[in-house]
């Protein structure tokens, strides 16, 4: 199994080690990751797009017109996940649209006809769930896991098509494949509220301290997601929040890639563990 | 007095038809978590109204209910029983807003390092060194050039003034 993967921005160029991690997931369940050149910004769905959303179609048509392989584009990213499908379904649903995007892409020598498929890393990790289970030689015991799915694993659904929009399954089950528990926590669907960090982030603050309460009352004792955007209001902003608490938060944030590479037997050391802003380690003793 | 601009109603419709499905249930308003936090004061049912009646000076230029404040979480559209596009409707009222130059200052400086490099944020020499640390490959992103042509295009480069000016 061979994909293309699309790094997008925010992974490799500001949190590279949860590129690491997830690297070393794939290269131990033997799905190979092929590097593209020449991929620009997908562009991202909640900044680029609202600038000017025809730039938007044409970057993204663009990036997608660079891959040939077999399996289709892989990426880390929900954002750029939400965006690559959302150019895709954008083209294949209106021939239009579909021609306008040419017609500018003819201008840098390129075309794109619609046909190259994308998935989330989470989607490929659930389709290899047995393959998952089986390499796990450090159970993750004890491990209470707050599940974030983040808005863009899983809606606009018609655009996404993959877990359900409102009640999903996969990353719960692909936790408890490595032996961790998943608790319930009642804002589990509830936005992060990143995206309003460019706008209000007093409003982004106050949605990621109600996700933290929520997510207190529920026992968990670390959370995971498979966002970057996701991954910097949790880790980043959990500190910002806490200045002003008599106690503050203190919830390990682990990208899925880094609970599934532990369980895995990677070592925190190799998978820079430490350039997370909250602490890990009272997790992993042991480790 | 708000006014009604025609040609603006037609361009949303245009852009997204399913705006005419609308019946002002305020189902989206019910499920969107910032018009909880905000009290309403942040209310996607008024904006689908407004664009309806072709109020562009409420929506564009006074922005009220202001549509930066959508987080883009599309809980609204998944909930609409008429399957209105509420999300991609406010993408183009954001897009009229950068006609307007009236938009988050942090916007434009996103706009701004894709136009410069590409990518929205370039690889700095600590990130460069903490990736061979990591064992990651190096990255040949998009030539500049190619980008900057579609940019130039598609007319992305007029909304994005140049630094100092």
């Amino acid at each position: 199994m061979t994909f293309d993967l699309f790094l997008g921005c925010v992974i490799p160029a500001r949190l590279p080690f949860l590129e690491a991690s997830s690297r070393k997931v794939f290269e131990k369940l033997g799905i190979k990751l092929n590097d593209v050149e020449g991929f620009s910004c997908c562009p991202d769905p909640t900044g680029i797009e609202l600038i000017d959303h025809k730039a938007w179609l044409a970057l993204g048509a663009r990036n997608l017109s660079l891959s040939n392989n077999n399996g289709g584009i892989i990426s880390f990213c929900s954002g750029c996940v939400e965006t690559l499908k959302g150019v895709n379904y954008n083209i294949r649903k209106d021939s239009m649209v579909k021609d306008e995007v040419n017609e500018i892409l003819k201008n840098i020598g390129k075309k794109y006809d619609g046909t190259t498929n994308v998935k989330h890393f989470a989607e490929v990790l659930y389709e290899n769930i047995d393959k998952v289970r089986e390499n796990v030689v450090h159970p993750l015991n004890g491990f209470k896991v707050a599940v974030h799915y983040g808005c863009h694993y899983l809606r606009p659904s018609e655009i996404i098509n993959w877990d359900d929009p409102f009640d999903p399954i996969t990353i719960d089950e692909i936790v408890r494949a490595l032996g961790a528990d998943s608790l319930e926590y009642e804002l589990k669907m509830e936005c992060c509220g990143n995206p309003l960090d460019k706008s209000d982030k007093d409003i982004s603050l106050k949605m990621i301290d109600n996700k933290f309460k929520s997510i207190q009352e529920s026992g968990a004792n670390c959370v995971t997601l498979v966002c970057p955007a996701c991954f910097q209001q949790f880790d980043f902003n959990q500190r910002e929040l806490s200045k002003d608490k008599e106690v503050g938060y203190d919830f390990p944030i682990f990208y899925l890639s880094e609970l599934v590479a532990l369980a895995f037997g990677f070592k925190p050391e190799e998978l820079g563990l430490n350039f997370h802003r909250v602490r890990t380690s009272s997790l992993l003793e042991g480790f | 007095m708000p006014i009604i601009n025609f040609e603006f109603r037609n361009e949303v419709l245009k852009h997204n038809a399913s705006l005419s499905y609308c019946y002002q249930c305020s189902t989206c308003s019910g499920g969107c978590p910032v018009a909880l936090i905000t009290g309403g004061s942040y209310n996607p049912r008024k904006i689908i109204e407004e664009a309806i009646l072709g109020l562009q000076d409420k929506l564009v230029e006074k922005q009220e209910p202001n549509p930066w404040l959508c987080s883009t979480c599309q809980t609204c559209v998944e909930l609409c029983p008429q399957k209105v596009e509420l999300t991609e409707i406010f993408t183009l009222i954001k897009n009229e807003c950068f006609n307007t130059g009236n938009v988050p200052e942090a916007f434009v400086a996103q706009g701004r390092a894709i136009l410069e490099n590409g990518v929205a944020i370039p690889y700095s020499k600590a990130i460069i060194s903490r990736r061979v640390k990591l064992g990651l490959p190096s990255i040949k992103t998009a030539s500049p050039d190619e980008i900057q042509k579609i940019l130039k295009i598609t007319k992305f480069e007029d909304h994005i003034p140049k630094e100092g000016v």
